[in-house]
């Protein structure tokens, strides 16, 4: 059964081959078919190859499939080969199972667009790049993967491509990511330097054994590679391509820019957690970044109109609460979250997709509101998603999987106060923003009619979703709470168990612990809706406040981040640019290209198209020749 | 020379029976299916005498021409690629109003040329091959007549062939008056001892014998024919100049000037590192805004002699697999993107200009995609076989310690990645105001369907070159086998 | 006769040949400059023969043969594109042919 697992991303990328072939001949139907198709039927093998792994786990708890050897030159011989372990059976099953969903609800949402096959062939190579990344054995056909997921993003960002700012936020995706991808390639390059080889196994052994914990080396790989992750997973510096990335169509967002692509990041970063755990310095540096983003992001979550916008700055925030997990050495703590945030993000996006739908466009959360009676089915599975997103206790997998993290920042031997309190005041904030969100759009008067009801298509994989979003957080509860905790005892296998041996381990891990954690949600629910429901008008009053506008304006903007960028490279050559947003390095570029140009405009002047012209170049080539060989 | 050697040389046999063969029976009746159809038949059997040839012991025909594995490896390479010219022709042939079946007389003497180059071993097979091949090609060069592009191109290919021809003559009697041997051992033998400043006249007609020998690979300075006779040979001509011409030489160059590249300190090496780097930048900064589509294939074949002389200049058995391989890549990429362009061409002229691209991708989906798969291929994008060549290159050249030359092959790659992904743009945008970025203007009616048989090559051609690009190992264990018996240093 | 030496004979071969390729570079007509490399090959072709007279071996006279049949094969293709060239452009002048360029 095991020996099943190729066909996992092979699935996919042959519904890929087969829409390039047949892109002409194929309509809706048939390209729904064998888009979200290819797609299930990869789920079903990965349901029956990871169901066997798990059932009857295989020796060593991994399960390597070698394919054939792509090339083998002068020693550097990289496989095509698959490597199966608990954290690839995780991302697996999210991929393909979330992504068969989103597939389903997509032959619904899509159903009137022009460019419907050309959608389900990048979605599909997506899934087979993502696939790829996650099961390769090998850094390079990691990076095949990574590359490609790069851009089916840039793609399908870009998707209706007629208006030039999609192309555009498309653009900014890809380039920015592009300089996390430069740094996981130098990264690449030194570990290969230094430990000969880019197996992912081998490699980490020869890691542990020959890199002195600590050393430049070690230190040196951790970040690079962390630049790497940091880019895809669009963490601080390098998350500001996220909420322009809601520009593509909503599954989109809810695939790639919830659920998977910017999971990768998390993916490499637990993947070699050996190399981490061999560089404190960057741990530190990953727990830090983690606890930026989520601060950053959430407060700037707090202030959006536009509602994919406010998740977009909620996935940045909660894949930096993922990052402070993978920081302070809570491995499978921030795996968990990465599984129950893919439920409830894909759901929320689902679901902002087919309001945003319902309402004919309509994307800003002020011009909703008392949607409730609308659309029912929408407001609870939307409701559930926010609750999980906002870790409601107890009934929602976000609770534990957060709460985990906030107790492992405390806890664990690498947790401290600054971490905890950052990942406090990120819950309470997390909170607010979501459930405003409920409160904003579901409630109150309505603003903008219902123009289209959500269909069954677009339904199902909603309901599933919220289930799941409730269901998926008992497989790990907490030792104060039943101690039922299966999943940890599976992760155990593939990622180090955390340690509570910090200061306040004990209190962390207690019931106390989590009361703190559960205190703050549900004061966070009840601020927020005093906040968004009767004081309703006073709150969007004082926001407009002129003392508190430009902080609002401040946190729109996402902390500045883009008005910084801009000011920095943009001054020296303001004078020169015609286009929105230019760069220094647009400039270098620039100029690079106008050298290249002119050489073209002189070398071409040269081709005269005189006989005699041309021998006379060869005959003074000639001569010089022999003048240098004669003369030497 | 015994019964047994023409056993050895059946391929070299069977590939000159096949001309007279076609040519009588074009005297008796004429009909293309029937040219095309010997062609063909006459091309398996070579193919087919190469397993025979294969199985000889004695390699070694009259000091001339050496069948060992390399030669028999080449000439399959060369034996398939005319095979599919001649398919790709077919078509081309018939929209075109000449009368076919010398052509294919023609395509096959030429390679019966370019057969012999790669066997060579001594200066007198390799001159005639040489020849053979040259004056073969400029009967097929003008062979649409009534073409101006066509005879322009004709006079000025014969022009600078026929001089460097004489340059190779030169330089071939300037290192037999030294060596007082003309086989290719001798001439290793004395430039190994050194090329010192004794050795002037050697070293002078080394010299001249590379002017008649860059002059057929376009390399820089005597590039200069390279797009006009490109632009204007008819486009399955222009592929055969393009692929069989190139490799059979440098094929031949690998062999005969092995000691060569092995003394990184000789003056000559630096030459021919100078060439090389010209030509990979001045191919690749020639084709940047070019928009005949033709010219821009042109200027990028310069390029790749530039790489494939930097795998030359590596030297070592690695380096040989590289040079080996890269050929084979190139071939495929240069018929598949020749062969788009021959499928595409009406009677009245060719499918050169950009502009008959424009939307290729909505108009005729499998063409665009076999040439986006050859351009990809071309720029050295991973998947595909062009990949796996430029890698091997860069690493036989970084094994070698050629530093500079490697430098600059990966930054005019990129260069390159320009102009091939604008093709693709092309062919693939569909709005008027992206368009005018590519420079392309509206579109001219080229061949809107037809060419079945030239679609299957193509398809195979493109299959051939993602397969090889994502397993590699059958091919380069074949060129390896091929390239071991050369006397590597 | 006294013998010619080497030097001498390849000085001589290397003067035809200058003057073969300045002509090249210098002629207009494209008759001449067929001609011009007839010169040109023909002071390869002498060079042979001294050389092979160097030697004592008749392989330059052999190849001297082989670079006349050559060169006679090249100037009858070469002429029948020469009158190809003057019915396509009406004129033998090669500065003509520059339809092609850039």
């Amino acid at each position: 059964m095991l020996g099943l697992l190729w066909l996992i991303p092979a699935l996919p990328a042959a519904g890929f081959l087969a829409l390039v072939l047949l892109n002409r001949r194929l309509d809706r139907t048939a390209a729904a078919w064998i888009g979200a198709g290819s797609v299930g039927l990869s789920a079903l093998v990965a349901l029956l190859v990871c169901g066997s792994f798990i059932v009857s786990p295989p020796a060593g708890d991994a399960y390597h499939q070698v394919l054939w050897t792509w090339m083998d030159v002068a020693g550097f011989a990289p496989n095509i080969g698959f490597y199966l372990d608990a954290v690839s059976v995780l991302w697996v099953l999210v991929i393909t199972f979330v992504g068969f969903l989103i597939h389903l609800y997509s032959t619904e949402h899509m159903e009137h667009d022009e460019g419907f096959t050309r959608f389900f062939m990048y979605l599909n190579l997506f899934v087979a790049s993502m696939l790829v990344l996650v099961l390769a054995d090998n850094l390079l056909l990691l990076y095949l993967g990574w590359e490609g997921v790069g851009l089916c993003s840039y793609l399908l960002i870009s998707f209706w491509q007629k208006d030039p700012q999609n192309v555009y936020c498309g653009r900014k995706a890809f380039i920015v990511t592009r300089v996390g991808d430069t740094a996981l390639i130098a990264g690449l390059f030194l570990l290969f330097t230094q430990v000969h080889t880019l197996e992912i196994q081998p490699m980490l052994a020869a890691a542990q054994e020959s890199f002195v914990p600590g050393s430049a080396v070690a230190v040196a790989a951790a970040l690079l590679i962390l630049g790497g992750a940091i880019g895809k997973s669009a963490q601080v510096p390098l998350q500001t391509w996220l909420p322009d990335a809601m520009a593509g169509p909503s599954p989109v967002s809810a695939l790639i820019h919830a659920a998977t692509m910017v999971t990768a990041g998390v993916y490499l970063i637990a993947r070699t957690n050996v190399l981490f755990t061999l560089a404190p310095d960057a741990r530190l540096i990953v727990a830090i970044v983690g606890t930026v983003t989520l601060l950053l992001a959430g407060f700037s979550a707090l202030v959006q109109h536009d509602l994919k916008r406010a998740l977009a700055y909620s996935t940045i925030s909660q894949i930096g609460y993922m990052f402070l997990a993978l920081g302070v050495s809570g491995w499978e703590a921030g795996v968990f979250h990465f599984m129950t945030h893919a439920f409830f993000k894909a759901l929320l996006f689902l679901a902002a997709g087919v309001i945003i739908e319902a309402l004919a466009d309509e994307h800003d959360i002020f011009k909703m509101g008392g949607l409730r009676r609308e659309l029912p089915a929408v407001f609870w599975t939307f409701t559930i998603g926010a609750a999980a997103l906002a870790a409601l206790p107890f009934v929602t997998d976000g609770f534990y999987s957060k709460d985990l993290i906030i107790a492992t920042s405390l806890g664990s031997v690498d947790g401290n106060l600054w971490f905890y309190a950052g990942a406090i005041v990120g819950a309470f904030v997390t909170t607010l923003y979501s459930f405003r969100l409920v409160w904003l759009v579901f409630f109150g008067e309505r603003h903008t009619e219902v123009s289209r009801r959500p269909r069954r298509r677009q339904l199902v994989p909603l309901w599933i979703l919220a289930v799941l979003s409730v269901v998926s957080g008992l497989i790990w509860m907490p030792p104060w709470l039943a101690g039922f905790h299966p999943f940890e005892t599976f992760l155990d296998t593939a990622l180090p168990p955390i340690e509570f041996t910090g200061e306040y381990a004990h209190f962390a891990e207690s019931a106390l612990g989590a009361l703190v954690t559960i205190s703050v949600v549900v004061v966070g629910i009840g601020i927020a809706w005093l906040l968004w429901m009767p004081w309703r008008r006073g709150t969007h009053a004082f926001s407009e406040s002129p003392a508190v506008r430009p902080l609002a304006a401040y946190w729109l903007g996402g902390w500045g981040f883009d008005w910084v960028y801009e000011r920095v490279f943009v001054i020296p050559v303001k004078w020169f640019a015609r286009v929105a947003r230019n760069d220094l390095v647009d400039h270098v570029v620039d100029g690079i290209a106008w050298l290249n140009v002119a050489a073209w405009r002189t070398l071409s002047a040269g081709q005269t198209g005189r006989l005699r012209a041309y021998v006379a170049v060869a005959g003074f080539g000639i001569a010089l020749v022999l003048a240098v060989v004669v003369l030497r | 020379m015994k019964a047994g050697d023409l056993l050895t040389i059946s391929p070299l046999i069977a590939l000159t029976l096949t001309p007279v063969v076609v040519m009588l029976f074009a005297a008796f009746r004429r009909s293309h299916g029937l040219a095309l159809g010997l062609t063909l038949g006459g091309l398996a059997v070579t193919f087919g005498t190469l397993f025979v040839s294969a199985s000889r012991t004695a390699r070694v025909v009259t000091p001339l021409v050496t069948m060992d594995a390399y030669a028999l490896f080449f000439i399959g390479l060369l034996t398939v690629a005319t095979a599919l010219v001649a398919v790709l022709s077919w078509s081309y042939l018939g929209r075109l109003r000449v009368r076919p079946e010398e052509y294919y007389v023609l395509l096959l003497t030429a390679t019966l040329g370019g057969a012999a180059l790669v066997a060579a071993t001594h200066f007198a097979s390799f001159f005639l091959g040489l020849e053979i091949l040259s004056v073969s090609l400029y009967a097929l060069i003008v062979y649409p007549v009534h073409r101006a592009d066509a005879v322009e191109a004709a006079v000025k290919y014969l022009v600078l062939a026929g001089a460097t021809s004489a340059f190779l003559v030169f330089g071939m009697a300037l290192v037999y008056a030294e060596a007082g041997t003309m086989s290719a051992a001798g001439v290793a033998k004395l430039v190994a001892g050194g090329l010192g400043s004794q050795q002037v006249v050697v070293t002078v007609g080394i010299v001249m014998i590379l002017v008649g020998v860059g002059f057929k690979l376009a390399v820089v300075p005597f590039h200069m024919w390279t797009p006009d006779v490109y632009e204007g040979a008819p486009a399955p001509v222009t592929a055969y100049v393009a692929t069989v011409s190139k490799g059979a030489v440098f094929a031949l160059l690998l062999r005969f000037l092995l000691p060569v590249s092995s003394d990184q300190s000789s003056t000559l090496f630096l030459a021919l590192a100078a060439v090389a780097v010209a030509s990979m930048v001045a191919g690749n900064l020639l084709a940047l805004r070019q928009d005949n589509v033709k010219r821009i294939l042109a200027y990028s074949s310069i390029a790749h002699l530039g790489y494939l002389l930097v795998a030359f200049l590596a030297s070592g058995e690695r380096a040989g697999v590289a040079a080996g391989f890269y050929l084979v890549a190139y071939f495929a990429t240069t018929l598949a993107a020749f062969g788009v362009i021959t499928v595409l061409s009406t009677g009245d002229r060719d499918a050169d200009q950009l502009s008959d691209y424009r939307g290729l991708g909505a108009r005729r989906p499998v063409l665009a995609a076999v040439f986006a798969v050859a351009l990809f291929s071309l720029a050295g994008m991973p998947l595909t076989m062009g990949f796996i060549g430029k890698f091997v290159i860069v690493t036989a050249g970084a094994g070698s310690a050629l530093w500079a030359l490697v430098i600059v092959l990966v930054l005019t790659s990129a260069i390159g990645l320009y102009y091939y992904t604008r093709l693709i743009v092309v062919m693939y945008v569909r709005r008027p105001e992206e368009l005018e970025l590519a420079g392309a203007g509206p579109a001219a009616r080229v061949a809107a369907a037809g060419g079945a048989a030239g679609v299957v090559v193509l398809a195979a051609l493109t299959a051939f070159l993602l397969v090889f690009g994502v397993y590699p190992s059958p091919l380069l264990r074949l060129v390896e086998h091929a390239v071991s018996t050369l006397p590597w240093p | 006769m006294a013998s010619v030496s080497l030097d001498h004979a390849l000085v001589l071969a290397a003067i035809l040949f200058a003057i073969g390729f300045a002509g090249l570079l210098t002629r207009r007509n494209l008759i001449v400059v067929l001609a011009c490399i007839e010169i040109m090959l023909n002071a390869g072709g002498l060079a042979f023969v001294a050389a092979g007279a160097r030697w004592g071996q008749a392989d330059g006279q052999v190849m001297f043969l082989f670079v006349l049949a050559m060169a006679a094969a090249e100037v009858a293709v070469g002429l029948a594109i020469a009158i190809r060239f003057r019915q396509s452009l009406k004129s033998l002048d090669v500065d003509d042919a520059d339809e092609m360029k850039g």
